[in-house]
């Protein structure tokens, strides 16, 4: 297992994690859904755990691998946040589409 | 090796901020119906305090010095080191007057210890930013302050302007943070480290990756500015200002700004040495430069058109954002001023830590009695509010960096050190936008003392006299003015403090 994910060189991943990034950024500029915004920032925190990981088997070294751990338990953290917010939000407005909320100028 | 009683006592302040917030959680949990908002509001004040006191004695007793270097700890992931030292001193100043004026200003609320649990969490995570030594630490660290900041400015659940400010500052505080992580993990593909020491010398010899390290650094930059309301990321700092309850955005635009200043001034000497990063085709001095002076110019000419107090103080908060990025901008390769230059930085973010919260907080004083939010709704305010008045007007005159205020002598030395090394530029441009923002500032205290208002018994709403609210914005502004003094030390420290990092 090791020897095949040894044998993929770096830079595929660096080219996969920047398309999930960038999968992501693309989601959050054009979703007017909160909802989908919150999914999309989870991908863009995802391709970067993706680098972490397989960084970390490239250096041997665990402390990408620990982090992205931290990384995963802090996007929960952020959705949980996020999800309350959204929440507050429909109570006021009877939406989660982002762009309808303007009671000050934007 | 640092043994476990160096490790409690130089972590003091971090500590004491977090067991702060647990004992409000339990007083609450004692006493989840009784009238607890004083109680909540003295054991949040004596905590920060507790935190300031700490911080002082580890300077003053020498266990953390320009000459004993920064404790180092858990591997070398936290440094506490005297710049570290002087933010915390001006988060825990900035919190103390933040929970004593919102013990008057949510003297109403149903559930105050959740605002006073969150302001201590989320101190406690600006002064881990302000220690952390490792990337890793910087990402949780952030975090910290991001989530409960998101949950204060919407903390008026049935306010919509508080949920759509907090909406909005969640939308972009989320999406900057994840471009900040992505960032960070290009910088560990390139580095494969997450020490600032150890990023910081392989920056130096980086081959084939420097592009994947510029783009990191890039990202990371992103979230600088992100933290600090400067200009790519700063979309949210007006909405959030303005919907936010007056006192979170005294914390947010003070306490929380300085945060984000910490972090870049650590990581940008210490992860990314400018000489290092030069080397290697990152000039990320330069990018720091488009972003001081364009976030110092549009700050200011967007403060000069509002009509709205609170919004002005928004939009006057990216203008003093971009005049504490020269600290940044202005640094150069073997700068003779670069200790100098940053230094002025830190004593203008302590300054502004004052001037600004005392005037936001007395924005918090003006909603409290019900007046307006615009100039015109100001009108008059100083015959029945004169001291407050008065407190307004230092803040005002401070911030536009009249001379008899502290605000001129921090802009003073930051403007002097950004030429003495070679950065005419940053500091001609830094004095004309201050000419522009005496402009804005003023009418503040035009509308308070000289103007009529628009029917007599428009002020007749001040009937109340928020006696902590008025404490608070007259310690900052005896703080402002005793500043004046008192800045030779605090310059002295600054210019020491940051001159260890180069």
């Amino acid at each position: 297992m090791t020897a095949v994910a040894a044998s993929i060189p770096p830079s595929w991943y660096l080219l996969l994690a920047a398309t999930v990034f960038c999968i992501g950024l693309l989601g959050v500029l054009t979703r007017r859904s909160a909802l989908y915004f919150l999914m999309s920032v989870e991908l863009m925190m995802n391709a970067a755990n993706i680098n972490f990981v397989a960084f970390a088997l490239y250096y041997g070294d665990l402390t990408g691998q620990v982090f992205a751990l931290f990384v995963i338990a802090l996007a929960a953290a952020e959705v949980a946040i996020g999800i309350g917010i959204i929440l507050v939000l429909y109570r006021n407005f009877g939406v989660t589409d982002v762009t309808v909320p303007t009671e000050m100028r934007w | 090796m640092v043994n476990a009683p160096t490790a409690v006592t130089a972590l003091l302040p971090v500590l004491l901020f977090a067991l702060t917030g647990l004992a409000l959680l339990l007083i609450d949990t004692i006493r989840p119906s009784g009238r607890s908002n004083t109680s909540m509001a003295v054991v949040s004040a004596l905590g920060s305090l507790g935190a300031l006191g700490a911080t002082a004695w580890l300077v003053v007793s020498g266990t953390v010095g320009v000459d004993a270097g920064a404790v180092r700890l858990f591997a070398d992931t936290i440094a506490v080191d005297t710049m570290a030292l002087f933010f915390i001193a001006i988060f825990a100043s900035v919190t103390a007057l933040v929970v004593v004026a919102a013990h008057d200003y949510f003297h109403d609320h149903a559930n105050p210890a959740a605002f006073y649990s969150l302001v201590l969490f989320a101190t406690t995570g600006m002064a881990l930013l302000a220690v952390a030594n490792s990337l890793a630490v910087v990402f949780v660290a952030l975090e910290m302050v991001s989530l409960p900041s998101y949950v204060l400015v919407a903390f008026l659940k049935q306010n919509r302007g508080s949920v759509e400010a907090g909406m909005k500052y969640f939308l972009v505080g989320a999406l900057s943070s994840a471009i900040f992580l992505f960032g960070i993990s290009l910088v560990y593909a390139a580095t494969g480290s997450l020490l600032f020491g150890d990023v910081a010398e392989a920056v130096g010899s980086l081959d084939g990756l420097a592009g994947v390290a510029g783009l990191g650094i890039v990202m990371i930059v992103g979230g600088v500015a992100f933290k600090t309301a400067s200009v790519p990321f700063h979309f949210w700092a007006p909405e959030a200002y303005e919907g936010a309850p007056a006192p979170v955005s005294a914390y947010l635009s003070s306490a929380s700004k300085a945060a984000g200043f910490v972090v870049a001034f650590q990581l940008f000497t210490e992860a990314f040495p400018v000489g290092a990063s030069v080397g290697a085709n990152i000039d990320w001095v330069l990018a720091f430069g488009i972003i001081a002076a364009v976030t110092m110019t549009l700050g200011n000419f967007a403060a000069a058109v509002q009509e709205e107090v609170k919004r002005m103080l928004a939009y006057s908060s990216i203008g003093h954002a971009g005049y504490a990025l020269i600290g940044l901008a202005a640094l150069s390769a073997g700068g003779q001023a670069n200790g100098t230059v940053m230094g002025a930085a830190m004593a203008h973010l302590l300054v502004y830590g004052f001037m600004n919260t005392g005037a936001f907080l007395f924005v918090a004083m003006a909603e409290r009695w019900g007046v307006g939010r615009t100039f015109a709704d100001y009108a008059g305010l100083a015959r029945r509010a004169p001291v407050a008045s008065t407190a307004m007007a230092v803040f005002m005159f401070s911030l536009a960096g009249l001379p008899p205020f502290a605000g001129f002598f921090s802009k003073y030395f930051l403007f002097q050190a950004a030429i003495d090394n070679g950065f005419v530029w940053l500091a001609a441009l830094g004095a004309v936008n201050s000419v522009i923002s005496l402009y804005y500032y003023s009418r503040v205290v035009k509308a308070l003392f000289i103007d009529d208002p628009d029917s007599p018994s428009a002020l007749d709403a001040i009937d109340v006299r928020p006696t902590a609210l008025y404490a608070a914005v007259v310690f900052a502004a005896v703080a402002t003015v005793l500043l004046l003094p008192g800045f030779g030390p605090v310059i002295e420290t600054a210019e020491a403090a940051a001159s260890a990092l180069f």
